[in-house]
């Protein structure tokens, strides 16, 4: 069997692990939603209604076999708690959470990946040192605090950015417009992601940096006389490359948990809270097919980045091609 | 060990540590105790704001001037204590201005708050705020007085809270703030030191293991790792804490169970790009055994990543913690950082500017974060001296 | 916790959106002082943060904001010259529950005690500031049917512990209580939800404890995660709780909370009350044929409550609404708040031309699908756009025209036993948003809908209709399976849905008639009503954007 073949049915195998989980994980938690309906006008009858209609009345291999069915066909069934389909509510919530977090990510990594880049070079510089106390202080403040602050800041006291949501009510009429509100709208929460992430990575960055650059093989270069900036690009860089890229897709699914926070103190509309309230609201379609799309897309974060790994550093492909 | 009586860090942690040791034996009242108004200011603020005061009316001396040179009391509260059965005197307030206004009747147990609705409506006051903003609503000579009527034992007590308290103040609930805050260190110290740690060996270990053993071992540690990366921390931890309860050391255990992963990976990929290294082939063909080259190269080289993923792992679960009191997900009898911030945050504080509320534990934890850091990268440092600024 | 009391509060809207007394009943309000609503443009603006829903107001990004729930934002909005505030007292009721089942909370004296040793005023000082009102009934003292001569428990701990001794308790010597036959009281765990997630209750179920323990009952607090809380509950597998319930008006709900017919799996009566006398009362209150009757066996029900102590009222939550003063035309009474329909209908700049109304939405609407809905943020889009036969006062909060413009409640017997017969004679001139006319038959079809298809949240409404009937294209004759006088507000708070567009949907679970467009007119969508407001659009995570109805049927006149 090839080393494509097994790490693609070991991600299969995962994603089962995965499915079987949840459902597993959600029907323990105690209490089910037809118990939280804590209402004198619903009659014991009328509960066992909401029940059929959940499909908790069914035996649980069942529901299981359902809820598998449902999930590999990416239709999810309806939501217990907002009685939407689920696919429906995800569809609505997906763009806001990409925008929010791809753009922060992107921002952040690159930032953090040049400051820190250049800190490794001009070690011992006031650049460093700014480098290294931003960094620092950018991480670790806790997420909420500098949202709310920066909330209080540049949306209250002085109204620079709105303070809720990704559009004005009601939006601005045409396509630029509507784009450029949207990005206002945006703009606080990616700027607080950004300031609390880039940090993270400057060091990393600046670390990792500083060790490539002590590895014989720079020193060689450089003894060889090459330009600094291609010392830099072709071999540091190079090096770094993998690893980089590894923290890059291993950070994504993290970086979903932070969307919760980042969305509440926002007030968007996104998958971060929607995968809070299902989860607390027993909201068994909900939760599965929220924890079913991370886990898919991790596990494809996980195979790209060795798929990456091996176009870049060529020395893993062959190792893994040898054994 | 020198260099490190030279890091701030170090000393703030020194610091921190004989605070969260001390505790609560610094003050006088428990911290989970009221000791005054909700939302007082802190002493040093708001001078205007009136001293408490505690009047006692009784047949003998049965008025009080108030000489008012401040802004209203943030709390009034008026009892009768002692035998005074049903006198027909009443409890009356002359303000500057205004006709006297008849508060309360002299009756055995009568006792009535500023916060009382019903007390607001019977005075004719708005429902709004507490009673005592309306009725001290600008400076001047207040007279608070008992009606004639016939003589009797016991006592009129009227209380004015005035609204200052303590260092840094007190809470929705009157606690005192800056108890809760010392309070506080100890949670923050202990979540984030043995997450870390715990997270750090488990991560070392198994990534080592994956990275220089590969085959099998690599395959099932990965797969795991894969499996616990696939899961988003936040919701595991809700259906959790739901299943287990939400006490500390649980959080402890399980903020490490699910942060191993990266350190894991970090360092198997370094073992993977290192372990074809010439020089570790050069040992390998000398006939160095797989421990030897574990122990005296592997480890050592992996040392820097490490120390640098454990001081940035310290922080992260500090962060953890704040972050999941945030969201109400921590055990809501130990007082921690995080959860005064939930507090202030859920009772309004970011809202009615209550920043001596928020700071403190807001930049507490910062700084207990920056001085892990700052230790930490001395240790990075010392492990590795190549990092070392002087060698540039 | 909140969102839990809110959907309870949901559930409890459409009942809410019903009841009450006879038609005519005299007070100083009147619909037909009202005509279609002023205002154009009305946005519901999702705003869910407490911080961010203040600052908008504040600064004129919304002129409303139904419902504020801090302490603190009440006083700092007390103090903002750009705003009105007012208080509403409301139906929430929040209890302290005992396990009437078994030793020791089988005792009534016990549970009495327990009662008055409840420092009420001074929970509500420390954990509200004040904004709350110390409860000792068991229907909201703003309900029709509310009595306010019975038996009382004040706060008075030491007479708590006389009237324990009186009746032959003890005190042994750790100071626990010892019952007359010699059973000494086990140590009582008090179910609650933890602080994080609801921190007032777990600090009142902590002073409930210690005031229980202070006269003798050993409690400790139990905190756990809501849903296990109420799995426990449902399980009865308990000693003692704090619960929340969204009281109603109608005194109808106390036979499902208390009648011993209740205490089944699935069932409302959770403290497990079982006295024959009650049971007699609730069912004379539930099956009642006629108001007087209802109102009649309402009193005896709560006088009967407040003597046996199935459970211990200890605050209901009062509401605080806010509006911008440069809107006029609001209506506040102690009853509801400012973001009654009534309000809508009139509100209008204080000055200057007409613009866009702003309503703080502090939830997301969910489905918007009048079907599955239970939540009370959904019925407040809803109930723009639907209409029901029957409106409440909102001064005394009875039962007043709408849709219906009067109505019959009467028992007929012809044969297989007495049953109600109810008889509405609708409005003339009322039409859909679409420009169709509105009649009896569209409501006959919307019954015969749910009767088919059981949605859970009508299940209880619809259950006991034996037939509908019209008439004619203004009259609608609902003929029940048994007696009840309740049935009126049952059926009459049901809201209608146009025939001609219900006849399509095929599947009620998943329709969503906000999302799709109306098949004749697209600046519609399929939620076409009949009221005062026509829905436009909703953008999920935003708002909802809905228009006055210039054709509103009470404009018509």
């Amino acid at each position: 069997m090839s080393y494509w073949a097994r790490r693609v049915s070991g991600a299969a195998l995962v994603l089962g692990m995965v499915l079987a989980l949840n459902f597993a994980l959600f029907r323990m938690m105690p209490g089910d939603p037809v118990t939280s309906v804590m209402d004198p006008d619903f009659s014991p009858e009328a509960r066992e209604r909401l029940r059929q209609v959940y499909g908790l009345d069914r035996p649980l291999y069942a529901q299981f076999a359902l809820y598998v069915k449902s999930t590999l066909s990416f239709d999810f069934g309806v939501s217990f708690l907002t009685g939407r389909p689920v696919a429906d509510e995800l569809r609505s919530r997906v763009p806001n959470t990409a925008a929010l977090l791809g753009t922060s990510l992107l921002l952040s990594a690159s930032l953090g990946t040049w400051l820190g880049m250049k800190a490794a070079l001009r070690r011992g510089s006031l650049l460093e040192r700014c480098v290294l106390w931003s960094g620092a202080l950018s991480f670790s403040f806790p997420s909420f605090f500098v949202q709310l602050v920066l909330l209080m800041a540049l949306a209250s006291a002085l109204p620079l950015f709105p303070l809720r949501g990704s559009l004005s009510v009601p939006p601005p009429e045409g396509g630029w417009g509507f784009a450029l509100d949207y990005v206002h709208h945006l703009a606080l929460p990616v700027l607080s992601l950004t300031l609390l992430g880039f940090g993270g990575w400057a060091i990393y960055v600046r670390n990792l940096a500083v060790k490539v650059m002590g590895e014989d093989f720079i020193l060689m270069a450089r003894a060889r006389g090459l330009p600094r900036r291609r010392i830099l690009l072709g071999h540091v860089f190079r090096t770094m490359l993998p690893t980089l890229l590894t923290l890059l897709l291993m950070s994504l699914p993290g970086v979903v948990s932070g969307a919760v926070i980042t969305e509440t103190v926002f007030s968007l509309h996104g998958v971060g809270r929607f995968l809070l309230e299902a989860v607390t609201g027993h909201d068994y379609p909900a939760a599965g097919a929220a924890f079913f799309l991370l886990s898919l897309l991790t596990v494809a974060c996980n195979l790209l980045a060795d798929l990456l790994y091996s176009v870049v550093d060529p020395r893993v492909r062959l190792d893994r091609s040898a054994r | 060990m020198k260099g490190l009586a030279r890091r701030w860090g170090f000393w703030c942690l020194v610091v921190l540590t004989i605070a969260a040791i001390l505790g609560e034996r610094l003050f006088a009242a428990s911290p989970g105790d009221q000791v005054a108004a909700p939302f007082s200011k802190p002493i040093w603020l708001g001078r205007y704001l009136p001293p408490t005061m505690e009047l006692r009316l009784t047949a003998d001396s049965p008025s009080a001037t108030l000489d008012w040179r401040y802004s209203p009391p943030s709390g009034l509260s008026l009892r009768v204590e002692g035998p005074a059965g049903e006198t027909g005197r009443f409890v009356e307030l002359v303000r500057p201005g205004s006709p006297p206004l008849r508060l309360a009747p002299v009756r055995e147990g009568f006792a009535a708050d500023g916060r009382d609705i019903a007390f607001k409506r019977s005075l004719g006051l708005p429902p709004f705020k507490d009673a005592s903003a309306h009725l001290f609503p600008e400076r001047g000579e207040y007279v608070l007085s008992l009606t004639d009527g016939p003589s009797f034992e016991g006592s009129v007590v009227v209380r004015l809270e005035g609204g200052r308290y303590g260092l840094l103040g007190t809470d929705q609930r009157g606690r005192d703030a800056a108890a809760l805050f010392v309070t506080g260190i100890r949670v923050s110290l202990i979540v984030g030191l043995f997450a870390a740690l715990l997270a750090t060996l488990l991560g070392t270990s198994l990534g080592l293991a994956a990275g220089y053993l590969g085959g099998w071992v690599d395959a099932v540690l990965m797969r795991t790792v894969d499996l616990l990366l696939s899961i988003p921390l936040l919701p595991v931890l809700m259906a959790l804490a739901a299943l287990w309860g939400r006490g500390l050391w649980q959080l402890v255990l399980i903020l490490s169970v699910f942060s191993w992963m990266g350190t894991a990976r970090t360092v198997r990929s370094l073992i993977l790009s290192l372990r074809d290294a010439p020089y570790i082939e050069g040992l390998r063909g000398l006939g160095a055994s797989s421990g030897y080259i574990l122990r005296r190269h592997l480890l050592p080289e992996t040392f820097p990543v490490l120390l640098a993923t454990m001081t940035l792992g310290v922080p992260g679960a500090i962060l953890s913690e704040a972050g999941l009191s945030f969201l109400g997900l921590s055990d809501p009898r130990v007082i921690s950082w995080g959860r005064m911030l939930h507090e202030a945050h859920s009772f309004g504080a970011f809202a009615a500017g209550a920043w001596w509320l928020l700071i403190p534990p807001g930049t507490g934890i910062s700084i207990l974060c920056l001085a892990f850091l700052d230790v930490g990268k001395h240790l990075e440092e010392t492990a590795d001296p190549r990092l070392r600024r002087s060698r540039t | 916790m909140r969102r839990l009391l809110l959907r309870l509060a949901a559930i409890a809207a459409l009942s809410l959106a019903a009841p009450g007394l006879t038609a005519g009943a005299a007070s100083r309000f009147s619909i037909e002082d009202y005509s279609a609503p002023k205002v154009k443009d009305l946005y519901l603006v999702i705003i869910r943060d407490p911080d961010a829903q203040l600052m908008a107001l504040q600064n004129g990004q919304a002129d409303i904001l139904g419902d504020i729930q801090r302490p603190v934002d009440v006083d700092r909005l007390a103090d903002d010259p750009n705003v009105n505030l007012s208080l509403a007292a409301g139906f929430h009721g929040f209890f302290l529950g005992f396990n009437n089942r078994s030793f020791p909370w089988d005792r009534v004296e016990l549970r009495r005690a327990a009662w008055q040793a409840l420092p009420r005023e001074q929970i509500v000082r420390d954990l509200f500031a004040g904004y709350a009102e110390p409860l000792s009934t068991f229907l909201p003292h703003v309900s029709p049917y509310y009595e306010p001569s019975v038996r009382a428990y004040p706060y008075d701990p030491d007479a708590a512990r006389r009237s324990l001794a009186d009746a032959g308790w003890t005190l042994d010597g750790d100071g626990v209580l010892v019952s007359p036959d010699g059973s000494r009281v086990p140590a009582q765990k008090l179910l609650c939800p933890t602080a994080s997630v609801a921190p007032t209750t777990a600090e009142l179920a902590s002073r409930a404890a210690d005031a229980l323990s202070a006269i003798g009952i050993p409690t400790s607090t139990e905190p756990m995660d809501f849903s296990a809380m109420l799995s426990r509950i449902d399980e009865r597998d308990f000693q003692m709780y704090v619960l929340a319930w969204q009281m109603t008006r109608d005194p109808d709900s106390l036979y499902a909370l208390y009648s011993s017919k209740m205490d089944i799996p699935g069932g409302s009566n959770l403290p497990g009350i079982s006295n024959p006398e009650l049971d007699a009362v609730l069912n004379r209150l539930r099956f009642a044929p006629d108001a007087t009757t209802a109102l009649d066996a309402a009193s005896d029900a709560q006088a009967l409550l407040a003597e046996l102590a199935p459970v211990a009222p200890i605050y209901s939550r009062y509401s605080v609404s806010a509006v911008r003063r440069d809107w006029k035309g609001v209506l506040v009474t102690d009853r509801v708040t400012a973001d009654n329909i009534w309000s809508l209908l009139s509100m209008e700049p204080a000055s200057g031309p007409m613009r866009p109304l702003y309503l703080v939405q502090e939830e997301e609407p969910r489905a918007l699908n009048p079907f599955t809905s239970t939540s009370a943020y959904d019925w407040q889009v809803m109930g723009l756009v639907y209409d029901s036969l029957i409106a409440v006062d909102p001064y005394t909060l009875e039962t007043i025209p709408w849709l219906a413009k009067s109505w019959k409640v009467e028992t007929e017997d012809d044969g297989d036993g007495p049953h109600t017969v109810l008889t509405f004679l609708l409005r003339e001139g009322a039409r859909w948003h679409d420009g169709r006319p509105l009649t009896s038959r569209d409501a006959a079809f919307t019954y015969e809908f749910l009767m088919k298809n059981k949605p859970p949240r009508y299940f209880d409404n619809v259950d006991n209709i034996a037939r509908v009937e019209t008439p004619d294209d203004a009259t609608l004759v609902v003929t029940m399976k048994n007696v009840s006088f309740w049935h009126l507000h049952r059926i009459g708070g049901l809201p209608i849905l146009p025939a001609h567009l219900l006849e399509r949907v095929s599947d009620w679970r998943s329709w969503l008639p906000a999302s799709e467009r109306h098949p004749d007119d697209p600046s519609l969508t399929l939620m076409t009503g009949s009221g005062p407001f026509v829905l436009r659009e909703y953008r999920p995570g935003e708002y909802v954007h809905l228009t006055g109805n210039g054709d509103f049927w009470l404009g018509r006149r």
